[in-house]
């Protein structure tokens, strides 16, 4: 028997069965565990932002349609609930600004997330991409969003975003160079 | 095609949507062009040197507060749900009743109010009724949720939380097909012992299914730990089941059997015989 799709399921809580959220979560918390853990690079504001996600579905559940996929329609949710928590870090900041700054604040406020040089190093490059580029990126690579997904996710055109993820793998390398100190990846 | 439409391809090729009908043109250009082959090689290893971050996993408290932040939302929601539904009946058999003409509604109000005191014990009789109706369809709602939320616990990879899978099993009122199976397969699987343990008490407390009886029994022969044999025995003495007595002679008669095991199986032989 083939599992339910997450559309289904959603339109279920949509309608009222809200337990089986339960599923939803299951099936997606540690990828958006990931996601905003590759973002921020502290692991317990990420299970803060995963549960702010799944509480903001909750309250706007009477909203989804079901013509898009959940997954697009919840990570719709979690880069809102990002720029919330981005707020209130840097409240004197216009959010466009910090879109265009680095993500993070820097190599510090990185937490050593495993052990592995090489992933160290990858994430401080990430975290030197501006953020905007940087969502893009991680939707397509580890989220595995399609152009069209993230283009409607990101409301801008696949244009846009194809030419952003290739602006971003190129900067990305270049960040990771001089990182390295000179040793190409 | 040329080295501009070729490079506007490289971010398809590497994430895989580049049409196919397009592959054969890409791979021809590349082989004759050497810039377009060495951008593509760097962009192709900074996206492949980005699988060497590793997918970590978040703490089981997560999990913890999602479901309890669920069934606080269902609790809360059920609350909703009683309110409105008891406005709206009021408000339509209100509306249904109230006659046209000033003079009935005097004429309405006086026998309400002559009525009033008789039908307020029936009143309350009866909204005590709904609320009966409404709280048990909460609880089946809350069961639900909290068979869905053992079973997922119940397939962690750490024993804490397969532990907590157990004790939220425990606190289902109908367990079902689904919750006993996975109960019996934490008693007789679950590498942890105190999952184990955990697994008989919370069975204990669905020995009126005949299939925990049967499962329990079955069990027996299985079961390696000293302390999970024991607890088993005491468990299939108090629900005194004769079918246990079969399977409580082929233990005593195994010879690698813990002596303190054998000699509370032997005592639970007396006390079921």
């Amino acid at each position: 028997m083939d599992p339910i799709s997450d559309n289904r399921l959603m339109e279920d809580v949509r309608d009222g069965k809200v337990e089986r959220l339960a599923i939803l979560f299951e099936r997606h918390h540690i990828m958006l565990f990931n996601f905003f853990l590759r973002l921020t690079g502290n692991r317990s504001v990420s299970e803060d932002l995963v549960q702010d996600v799944f509480l903001r579905i909750l309250k706007y559940r009477e909203t989804y349609l079901s013509q898009s996929r959940f997954a697009v329609w919840m990570y719709q949710i979690a880069r809102n609930v990002h720029v919330d928590h981005l707020r209130k870090q840097k409240p004197e900041l216009p959010i466009d600004e910090q879109f265009d700054e680095p993500a993070a604040a820097g190599p510090d406020t990185v937490e050593r997330l495993s052990s592995g040089e090489e992933a160290a190093t990858l994430r401080r490059a990430l975290d030197r991409l501006p953020l905007r580029k940087k969502e893009i990126l991680l939707l397509s690579r580890f989220q595995g969003m399609k152009y069209r997904e993230i283009a409607e996710l990101m409301g801008c055109d696949i244009g846009s975003i194809k030419s952003t993820i290739h602006r971003a793998v190129k900067e990305l390398g270049k960040i990771y160079f001089e990182l390295q100190g000179g040793e190409t990846p | 095609m040329t080295c501009v439409t070729i490079r506007e391809g490289f971010v398809d090729y590497l994430t895989g949507e580049l049409p196919a009908g397009d592959l054969a043109e890409f791979r021809g250009h590349l082989a004759s062009c050497p810039a377009c082959r060495e951008e593509l090689e760097g962009l192709s290893a900074v996206w492949t040197k980005l699988g060497v971050l590793p997918q970590e996993s978040p703490s089981g408290a997560l999990r913890s507060r999602f479901y309890g932040m669920l069934e606080a939302y269902k609790e809360g929601l059920g609350k909703e749900r009683v309110r409105i539904s008891l406005g709206q009946i009021l408000s339509d058999w209100l509306g249904r009743l109230m006659p046209r003409r000033p003079a009935y509604q005097i004429a309405l109000a006086l026998v309400l109010m002559a009525a009033g005191l008789g039908s307020g014990y029936l009143m309350s009789v009866r909204s005590r009724s709904t609320a009966r109706t409404e709280v048990a369809g909460l609880r089946g709602e809350v069961d639900a949720m909290r068979r869905i939320v053992a079973v997922s616990l119940l397939k962690q990879a750490s024993p804490s939380e397969r532990l907590l899978g157990v004790s939220w099993s425990a606190r289902i009122d109908r367990p079902g097909e689904e919750i006993i199976q996975a109960l019996l397969d934490t008693l007789n699987h679950d590498a942890n012992v105190n999952v184990r343990l955990a697994a008989v008490d919370a069975l204990y407390l669905f020995y009126n299914h005949p299939e925990v009886k049967e499962g329990l029994i079955d069990s027996l022969s299985r079961q390696s730990s000293a302390l999970v044999q024991m607890s088993l025995i005491s468990l299939l003495v108090e629900i005194r089941d004769r079918r246990a007595v079969e399977a409580l002679e082929r233990l005593v008669q195994d010879e690698k059997l813990n002596p303190k095991v054998k000699k509370r199986a032997e005592l639970g032989l007396v006390q079921l015989s």
